[in-house]
């Protein structure tokens, strides 16, 4: 039997030294994190100009902008959006509201979410290049927005299917025992409740398909040029960001450091902007 | 979709029988528990519960935690039905019909019997829409009548006085008593026959609580009301009848009075007395 000093002396250095490990472990995590956001912001602050939002892609050798990319990216992650919070939102409403009775279909429906949650992009690219580019027989913009739709789809089912699960079933029963069908006490006091995290989960649907990449290169290619045709090849800033890095001239490093910064910066205050918004939503209700 | 009509007449009850136990009265049987078994799954949770509950009163329902009570009252309008894999078999007779029978409408059935929740859950919508809800999904009302029916089902909840200035904000952003007689005044707005209250004032303040209990004493000439309650001062303090379970079984049924002074089984008397073990 120790005796309770030298009990309360171990408790406390063993208390002490798993702070340590997880303070020290969390700041290695951090410091690459914080080291790619200090370069990309040196590096993009200096690159950028006015003229990143007014003028197009430029040849090599000239300077330019990255206008064109700027509007085929805000387009296509729109469509994207349009594609895939609708389908998914439906689909976790589905999950969370309606499937309960089918608890095998359902959980099997969570399993395949998930792993589409985390397949890889660019497999992604490549089905909508194998079943629409190929279809249709050209690159087009509408086939980029189908792939980031195909990446916002699961983002969007989970977090649906999340947030209704944490409204309390007392709520369900409350209005079900008004007499009132289930499919208006889902849209009319479920989403409601529901409303902040459903909310959050197209926000950080946007950001994480802001800065794909590959899906896009089998789907909406690339364009140098000026357009607005989502038909056609489309340019997107991480396609650009992409093929400026690798080429040879200064001009074209310069535009992808500046395209860098601004894709970071546009994911940066979507993912804090939507977790402030349900941080916020969660304090006024625990008010 | 009910008519107007029977949103707005009181019941037209068939006359029961004379409660057993009781003195005969006044009252008429509203609702009458015939051998109802309920099963969670494989657990046997009712077992062949026989009771009828007199219209316009009070009856208490009381028990330990897990003998059934909850699980009785969520019978009267069916609301277990959420659940998949709960069943209820035997009958339960509302002014002489089988709400238990498929063919009996759940929106039918919801709109005569209104119910209350241990916590107050009001919907993230205003204080009036809070009690329009319901209202605007059964009746087409226009703006002014239903200002008054609002307006009715908050007094009728001894809420009026103090919402009247906030009926446009949250009802979230009430206290927990407001709250519960906010829950009490959307479930009087539809005028149901039978109100069903599972211990609504155990999240409440010695206060609140007895305001709940006043507004309780004055609904009974309206409404035939069930409560579910732990507390037992509550059920001796508000109720004419009460019924005792144990295990899922209906131990003793009788008035108030008598069953909380000479209870005529041996398990009753050591339940109020507290020398349950």
């Amino acid at each position: 039997m120790q005796s309770p000093r030298s009990l309360i002396f171990r408790r406390r250095a063993s208390n002490v030294i798993s702070k340590l490990l997880g303070t020290a472990a969390t700041l290695f995590g951090l410091s690459w994190l914080i080291w790619i956001l200090i370069v990309t912001l040196l590096n993009g602050a200096r690159a950028l100009s006015p003229r990143i939002f007014t003028e197009i892609t430029p040849p090599p050798g000239s300077d330019g902008g990255l206008a064109n990319a700027l509007v085929g990216s805000t387009l296509m992650s729109l469509l994207g959006v349009l594609i895939g919070a609708p389908l998914g939102i439906a689909a976790g409403t589905y999950l969370a509201e309606f499937a309960e009775r089918r608890p095998v279909w359902r959980e099997s429906v969570r399993f395949v979410n998930d792993i589409l949650l985390s397949a890889p992009s660019i497999v992604l690219g490549l089905f909508v290049y194998t079943i629409y580019v190929r279809q249709v027989g050209h690159f087009s913009g509408v086939a980029g927005a189908i792939a980031l739709g195909l990446i916002v789809l699961p983002v969007v089912v989970r977090t649906t299917d999340e947030t209704l699960r944490l409204v309390p079933n007392m709520m369900r029963e409350a209005a079900l025992s008004l007499g009132i069908p289930r499919w208006k006490v889902t849209v009319q006091v479920l989403y409601r409740a529901a409303l902040p995290g459903i909310l959050t989960g197209v926000l950080l649907g946007l950001a994480r398909i802001t800065g794909e990449t590959a899906p896009l290169l089998f789907t909406a290619l690339n364009n140098q040029f000026w357009s607005a045709d989502l038909n056609g090849p489309t340019a997107s800033v991480p396609v650009v960001i992409f093929q400026f890095a690798m080429s040879p001239y200064d001009a074209w490093h310069s535009l992808a450091w500046a395209g860098a910064f601004v894709v970071t910066m546009v994911v940066l205050v979507l993912s804090v902007g939507a977790r402030a918004y349900l941080l916020k939503n969660r304090m006024d209700e625990n008010a | 979709m009910p008519s107007e009509a029977t949103l707005l007449d009181p019941a037209a009850g068939e006359d029961g029988g004379a409660l057993p136990g009781v003195a005969a009265g006044p009252a008429r049987t509203k609702i009458v528990v015939r051998a109802l078994d309920f099963y969670y799954r494989d657990y046997h949770a009712l077992k062949n519960v026989n009771l009828e509950i007199p219209e316009r009163q009070i009856t208490a329902i009381i028990g330990p935690s897990g003998c059934g009570k909850s699980t009785l009252l969520r019978v009267f309008n069916r609301i277990y039905s959420v659940y998949a894999g709960l069943e209820a078999t035997g009958e339960v007779l509302l002014d002489g019909e089988n709400i238990l029978d498929q063919g009996y409408s759940l929106n039918r059935l919801r709109t005569r019997v209104g119910m209350v929740f241990q916590k107050a859950v009001p919907f993230p919508l205003s204080v009036f829409e809070n009690v329009a809800f319901g209202l605007r999904h059964h009746i087409k009302l226009s703006r002014g009548q239903m200002e008054d029916r609002v307006e009715k089902a908050l007094r009728e909840a001894a809420l009026w006085d103090e919402v009247k200035d906030k009926l446009q904000s949250s009802g979230l952003g009430l206290s927990g008593g407001q709250q519960q007689r906010l829950c009490i005044a959307r479930a009087v707005a539809l005028r149901p026959q039978v109100l069903l209250l599972d211990e609504p004032t155990s999240a409440l303040d010695p206060i609140a609580t007895g305001r709940i209990e006043q507004l309780l004493s004055d609904l009974q000439n309206d409404y035939t009301i069930v409560i579910v309650t732990h507390n037992m001062q509550q059920a001796a303090r508000v109720s004419t009848y009460t019924a005792y379970m144990y295990l899922g079984e209906m131990v003793e049924f009788g008035a108030t009075a008598e069953l909380f002074t000479r209870p005529q089984r041996r398990q009753t008397e050591d339940y109020i007395t507290g020398r349950f073990g």
